[in-house]
């Protein structure tokens, strides 16, 4: 092989190890940005709605406690306002399931809401209900605490998705990231390699031959320069021995 | 020294390694997991380094004996290094430390492990792992009956301290025949065993990767709960059979196989060996039977299995030995430290150095009842030299003082003394497990980083025999 190969080779080992490199970090850092991209469309949306849905729950649980005190008027309308928030905010999460099993959570959510509803959907005000705080802790209370309960499951459910999403978003930054580092040390070490390996089969067999050709001019001193390597350099060593051989003749 | 000799053969061994990663990538791929790109990235600078050197070097046939030596160490040290990068490429709970412990662990076929979940590993990785093992143990052979026999002067010197002339003794062939005989006897115990394994109702894939750090005797399972997970008596009594036949000299073997059976019948090493193994199970066995299990199938299959398994260092286990009373954890220890015979793959001081030392206590007690005789000592009729007699007990106290110091600067880190002294000894003698929190069924992990390097540097003291590891850090002095 000649030496424009030999150091053509050295280069195109070391460009390549540092495209493989950095095409690697570069697919690690577009899956990062897609983990992001899920993050936000398929975990943080349904806790935002989950929130939303724990909220309008916590102002009809309110609601109900102005019906109890006989504030008809205002407690339906707190209560209207907030069944249409949980409504939009159930409709958020029902058209998000993105994890597995994440489905029954939101039916559980559902099934909750209806049977908490139907408790104040009936009158209150006027009726025997009304300041009656027994049948508020024994059949509201826990109703609304089952309702809120399921919406909190399907946060959850959601927020430990975000945190593996999150986890795994950390191991792919290290994987961007290692290839990196690894394809520096190496090419590093492999500049090192090749330095020393063009300075032993290509450096030091032309400063023999220089020096060789300088002792025939200075004392006749016939060439003798051994080279191990088939390239550039043995050719040259024999052509100048051919011209001495000829110039002596 | 011609140092672009030692980069040319140096790079066959990472072309090795290369073909190796290839086939793990090969694995990760047909099983879709998440270690493909860290095996083609490695393979890939694995197989750049290596092949680079071809296109300068000429090549040539005549080595020096130090040049051989430097290719040898220096091949196992860039092995260790390139075995480190799939695993700090894949992260988990690989960082830099412990991707270097893993690795070390590997290509000196201890089989300690820092993992705490083995099995999360991909199954790419995990056949990487034990291929370092299976690599190692082919380079430990090849150092031991190959390289130090043939280094002249020095060599003597190494061979008579670290190798013994009971092994030379037990094996005269030149280099290339022992490379030979070398691989078909590593090549044909490792199939053999796969194929046992298989037919005992083991998956091929857990088949092999046993087979590998068997016949390495290097430990490394892909399970967690190692052998034990089969509970199976039948995969236990296979193992056991091939990690007794991994601690015997490989040329030794290779010679009964070739239906020279009075060689091995004639070696004083390999009865001993036998000898202090089934006295070990007995005395095991004897102590557990009660305290620990009820039944003596049970007491027999376990005591059989975890002595076996230290005695020649492989570190597979069959239950947990750290519940076990402390005089057979104190016999475990003692196996920790002595290990099977030089010229097999198997680590610790080795039964040749103790026939060794025997001989020389007895020496000694002659010359004292009888102050003007000449005595010599002598095995299977041959005289042993005085020299070498001295080189072994050499040996043998720098090796008990390498594994007081480490233990006792890993006990300054807080850990208790038997992890300390257990990890140390484990280590120094690259049998994998010990006992309190680095037991057989636990893992390094829990050793502080400082720790970690402590213990990587006993497994390749321990490995390259503590002179093979020193003379390459003196290579300027070495004339």
């Amino acid at each position: 092989m000649g030496i424009r190969a030999k150091i053509f080779s050295g280069f195109l080992i070391m460009a390549i190890m540092l495209l493989v490199a950095g095409a690697w970090s570069i697919y690690e850092l577009s899956n990062i940005g897609i983990s992001v991209q899920r993050i936000l469309d398929d975990n943080y949306k349904s806790i935002n709605a989950a929130k939303l849905m724990v909220e309008a729950l916590e102002r009809e649980d309110s609601a109900i406690l102005l019906l109890l005190l006989g504030k008809q008027k205002e407690g339906r309308a707190i209560l209207q306002s907030a069944d249409a928030s949980f409504r939009k905010a159930y409709e958020t999460a029902r058209n998000n399931v993105t994890i597995p099993g994440e489905q029954e959570y939101v039916d559980a959510v559902s099934r909750a809401y209806d049977n908490y509803k139907a408790l104040w959907s009936k009158p209150i005000v006027e009726t025997a209900r009304e300041g009656n705080l027994s049948w508020y802790f024994s059949e509201v209370h826990s109703s609304f605490l089952m309702a809120k309960l399921s919406v909190q499951n399907l946060m959850s459910l959601n927020d430990q998705m975000m945190y593996r999403t999150a986890s795994d978003m950390e191991s792919r930054a290290h994987r961007a990231t290692m290839p990196g580092i690894i394809a520096i040390i190496s090419a590093f070490v492999f500049a090192i390699i090749f330095s020393f390996l063009i300075n032993l089969f290509v450096v030091t067999p032309i400063i023999k031959v220089t020096d060789g050709i300088q002792r025939y001019i200075d004392s006749g001193i016939p060439l003798k320069v051994k080279v191990d390597t088939e390239d550039e350099i043995s050719k040259l060593v024999s052509s100048v021995e051919s011209l001495i051989a000829k110039s002596e003749r | 020294m011609r140092y672009h000799i030692v980069l040319r053969y140096v790079g066959i061994i990472l072309l090795i390694n290369a073909a190796f990663l290839f086939i793990s990538a090969i694995i990760s791929f047909l099983k879709g997991d998440s270690a493909l790109f860290p095996l083609i990235y490695t393979c890939l600078i694995a197989a750049l380094f290596g092949a680079f050197p071809f296109i300068f070097i000429p090549p040539t046939e005549e080595i020096s004996i130090k040049e051989g030596f430097t290719i040898v160490v220096s091949s196992w040290l860039l092995s260790c290094l390139i075995g480190m990068i799939p695993y700090v490429l894949w992260g988990g709970e690989f960082t830099l430390t412990n991707a270097w412990f893993e690795s070390v662990s590997g290509f000196t076929t201890t089989g300690s492990s820092i993992l705490t979940n083995i099995e999360a590993l991909p199954d790419g990785l995990l056949f990487w792992r034990s291929a370092t093992q299976w690599i190692g143990g082919v380079g430990i052979i090849i150092f031991a009956l190959s390289v130090l026999p043939s280094m002249g002067k020095i060599g003597m010197m190494l061979y008579r301290s670290e190798i013994s002339p009971l092994a030379a003794a037990n094996f005269r062939y030149q280099t290339r025949e022992t490379l030979r005989i070398i691989m078909t006897v590593y090549v044909g115990l490792t199939v053999a065993e796969t194929i046992a394994l298989v037919a005992c109702g083991m998956s091929l894939f857990d088949a092999i990767n046993h087979s590998f750090t068997t016949i390495a005797t290097g430990g490394f399972s892909p399970k967690n709960l190692s052998v034990a997970y089969y509970r199976s008596p039948q995969i236990e009594t296979i193992i056991m059979i091939f990690m007794i036949l991994s601690g015997i000299n490989f040329g030794l073997l290779f010679l009964s196989l070739s239906g020279k059976l009075k060689v091995l019948l004639r070696s004083t090493v390999l009865r001993t060996y036998l000898i202090m193994l089934f006295a070990g199970v007995v005395l095991v066995a004897v102590n557990i039977h009660g305290a620990v299990y009820g039944g003596w199938g049970e007491t027999i299959r376990h005591a059989a299995f975890q002595v076996i398994s230290i005695g020649t260092s492989t570190g597979f286990a069959s239950t947990d030995s750290n519940i076990w009373p402390p005089f057979s954890q104190m016999l475990i220890v003692f196996f920790t430290l002595l290990c099977a015979c030089s010229g097999s793959t198997s680590g610790g001081i080795k039964v040749d150095r103790a026939v060794l030392l025997w001989h020389a206590i007895k020496k000694r007690i002659t010359k004292v009842q009888h102050t003007h005789a000449v005595v010599k000592a002598k095995i299977e009729g041959i005289a042993i030299d005085d020299d070498v007699l001295e080189a072994s007990l050499l040996y043998i106290i720098l090796y008990v003082a390498i594994v007081f110091v480490s233990s006792l600067l890993i006990c300054f880190m807080g850990i208790d003394i038997m992890t300390a002294f257990s990890a140390s000894a484990a280590t120094m003698g690259n049998v994998g497990p010990g006992f309190g929190l680095v037991g057989s069924v636990s893992n390094f992990g829990n050793i502080p980083e400082i720790g970690k390097w402590i213990l990587t540097g006993d497994m390749l003291l321990g490995r390259l025999e503590i002179f093979g590891l020193l003379l390459f850090f003196l290579l300027r002095s070495w004339k």
